[in-house]
């Protein structure tokens, strides 16, 4: 057990002072989170809003062109049913609906009610319902106004008799006033929040979409310099030697394979670190969820690095395997660009592949608020890999060329 | 009483089809002694030590070593050995110091104990003043006492050495064979491959010449000059009349054979102590003066031409 830590720490130390393997390991991935990120829309935090109309009124088409013209919501117009499976499949961060005879009991000078749908806890929705309220509330303003009026008209002011009409008119302004205001204070229209499912959304930004993604990339990116340390080992001997000493296969390869685990653990720990601080994406919300997606990367990618470094005798073929290897694991998974605006073919495709379930995890933890139960299917994916993997490098392993 | 046993050895890499490096090969070593393989690139050098130390599995015959059995007690064998392989097997990127503690950990050393044998071993390999720098920035030869120093943390009972002066200087070959026969004389049984002659010459107290990964002779370096009856060189130079000094001195008693050899005659004795005054007394009578004498008394090198027909270095 000691000599297995021992291996893997020199795996460790060695890594460490490999300045191409910082720059692989730490450096890329933040400048490639970064790119993606504003490439993904990361500076921008409007939060898309779907609105479903079945008024036609001047008050209903003045709301749907205030909000509009927010810089905190971006609008998109949909029949209700669409607008409600835009929540549900959290491509919005709620679904306003308008309606019908909303104008009319405005004008009627009738409460109306606009309804918000979102997910339950979306601290996105808390945001929309808040600017959807200020920019309803000035709605037919001049309607209201004239309510006032006609009320005070039907109010003859009391008094003598031989007042001026200045004086009447002095005194129904007076009354006016305070009635105006009243009705125009009130909510003319109360926004009823709904919400829908159980998960509580919010919609990325961009970096939301770029950290676990380029996390999940670099993590299979950083295979290549372990990988490249086991072959220049066969190489130069060195895992023969250890084979002279009283070290016995096993241990050496489960030294190897907990010396991949350790380093990109320590990188995952890093790369979430900076994206939790620099990128703002809160990957804490459940840490022990983050933890088995963490260790389930780590099983992934080290397992995975073990059996190549096994197959493969040298560099050359390291480098272009791993870089295949891991970019295409990396892109089917949904790293570079959600999987969500693929089609149902690459969809399934990916989700052959347990970094396209962590990639879910992941974001689901950031977006949705995932808890250990909800991430445990993807652990369950990427164990059976891992294990697979882990067998395979076992068998196939070999000391020397 | 001897602590290597090895028996009917063989190693077929790739069988079928594959090449035949070891090919039933049985010596023994005493305790205490150095005993060298000497051979050609190719001979199954390396292959012989590999099988030796656990690494390969024979394709036939045992050794024993320290009375276990390499092919069903590894574990037991790996106890008892010390492994010097051909290649530096270094981790460059660490210093000397961290890889001595590293490789002592993998042979079972802790504590106290560790840094204790990692300083004896720097001092022994003379190199407690550059123990902080990587091994990358080595000479070869600095390089070298590393990857044997490696071997000696655990105070083997048998160690191996695979060609552990190859590439290097004069002077740090002459420390490295110091340090060698300093080790045999604490008690050390050491195994010693190499293709250079003198090396197996000097160091050795039996040695073993293997081509084609058969042994063909097993002895002191005396009883292999004697077992093939060869005879002493004799090169000369002559200012002038070579051809006809040539034919003289091939009928002087004792000279076996007489040939020119470009600008040289090559003649073979059988001692040359005995024929040499002759040969100055021919020439005199003949009015040729000699110009070079060259002798060479016969050694391994001419053991090994004798047995095959070939130098031992091409
Ligand atoms: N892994 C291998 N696979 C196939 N053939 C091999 C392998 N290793 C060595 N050989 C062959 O076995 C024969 C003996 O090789 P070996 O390395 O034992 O020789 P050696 O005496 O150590 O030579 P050198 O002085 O060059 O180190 C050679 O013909 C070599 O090509
Ligand atoms: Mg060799």
């Amino acid at each position: 057990m000691k000599r297995i830590w021992t291996l893997a720490s020199k795996d460790f130390l060695e890594t460490r002072r490999d300045r191409l393997a910082l720059l692989f390991t730490v450096v890329m991935p933040l400048a490639f989170t970064a790119f993606f990120g504003l490439m993904f829309g990361g500076g921008s935090d409007r939060l898309p809003l779907a609105i479903s109309s079945a008024d036609h009124g001047a008050p209903a088409t003045q709301l749907v062109s205030a909000l509009a013209r927010s810089g905190v919501v971006k609008t998109e117009m949909m029949t209700k049913d669409d607008a409600e499976k835009a929540v549900d499949d959290n491509k919005v961060a709620a679904a306003l609906e308008i309606p019908a005879g909303f104008s009319a009991a405005l004008a009627a000078g009738r409460p109306a009610e606009l309804t918000l749908v979102s997910t339950a806890g979306s601290s996105g929705a808390q945001t929309v319902q808040t600017e959807v309220s200020a920019l309803a509330g000035p709605l037919a303003a001049g309607e209201r106004a004239a309510q006032a009026a006609v009320a005070v008209a039907g109010t003859p002011p009391g008094g003598d008799s031989g007042a001026s009409a200045q004086d009447l008119k002095d005194a129904a302004l007076l009354m006016a006033r305070p009635l105006a205001a009243q009705s125009l204070a009130q909510p003319v229209a109360t926004v009823r929040v709904v919400e829908a499912g159980t998960a509580a959304g919010q919609i990325p930004n961009g970096f939301v979409l770029s950290s676990p993604g380029m996390l999940v990339n670099f993590i299979l990116f950083s295979l290549l310099t372990a990988g490249i340390a086991l072959i220049q080992e066969r190489r130069n001997f060195t895992l023969q030697r250890l084979m002279t000493t009283r070290v016995r296969r096993w241990e050496l390869i489960a030294g190897k394979a907990v010396g991949m685990f350790a380093l990109t653990f320590v990188q995952q720990i890093i790369l979430i670190g900076a994206g939790q601080l620099l990128f703002g994406v809160d990957y804490l919300r459940d840490p022990a969820a983050l933890l088995l997606m963490m260790v389930a990367l780590s099983l992934f990618a080290s397992t995975l690095g073990l059996l190549l470094a096994a197959v493969l005798s040298s560099e050359q073929a390291m480098i272009a395997t791993t870089v295949i290897v891991s970019m295409s694991v990396a892109a089917l998974s949904g790293a570079w660009f959600p999987l969500e605006i693929t089609g149902p073919a690459f969809q399934f495709v990916g989700h052959l592949l347990p970094t396209a379930w962590i990639l879910d995890g992941l974001r689901g933890i950031i977006v949705r608020g995932f808890g250990v139960a909800d991430v445990l299917p993807a652990f369950g994916v990427a164990l059976a890999w891992s294990a697979a993997l882990f067998a395979l490098a076992v068998w196939r392993f070999r000391l020397s060329d | 009483m001897s602590i290597v046993e090895v028996q009917e050895l063989c190693k077929q890499y790739d069988p079928p089809k594959g090449v035949l490096a070891v090919d039933g090969v049985s010596f023994h070593i005493d305790k205490g002694e150095i005993f060298s393989l000497l051979g050609p690139n190719g001979a199954g050098k390396s292959t012989t030590i590999s099988m030796l130390s656990c690494l390969l599995r024979p394709s036939g015959g045992d050794a024993l070593v320290d009375g276990h059995s390499v092919v069903t007690d590894s574990q037991a064998v790996k106890e008892a050995i010390g492994v010097v392989p051909q290649d530096i097997a270094l981790y460059p990127d660490m210093s000397a110091r961290e890889n001595l503690l590293f490789w002592g950990k993998m042979y079972g050393l802790a504590g106290a104990e560790l840094h204790a044998r990692v300083d004896e071993v720097l001092e022994l390999i003379t190199l407690v003043d550059r123990q902080k720098d990587r091994v990358e920035k080595f000479s070869g030869g600095m390089k070298r006492r590393v990857n044997i120093g490696v071997a000696l943390l655990h105070k083997p009972r048998v160690l191996y050495l695979d060609e552990p002066t190859v590439g290097i200087d004069p002077q740090s070959r002459r420390s490295i064979l110091d340090g060698i026969l300093a080790l045999r004389d604490q008690g050390m049984t050491i195994l010693y491959t190499t293709h250079y002659m003198a090396e197996a010459q000097e160091l050795s107290d039996r040695i073993g010449i293997v081509d084609h990964g058969k042994m063909i002779a097993v002895g002191t370096n005396e009883e292999l000059v004697r077992s093939v009856g060869e005879e002493a060189h004799v090169e000369l130079s002559v200012d002038h009349y070579l051809e006809g000094m040539v034919e003289r001195w091939a009928d002087v008693p004792g000279v076996t054979k007489a040939m020119i050899d470009e600008e040289r005659a090559v003649l073979l004795v059988q001692d040359a102590n005995e024929v040499l005054p002759r040969l100055f007394e021919a020439a005199a009578a003949a009015g040729s003066r000699i110009t070079e004498v060259n002798v060479t008394e016969p050694n391994l090198e001419m053991v090994f031409l004798h047995l095959t027909g070939r130098a031992l270095r091409e």
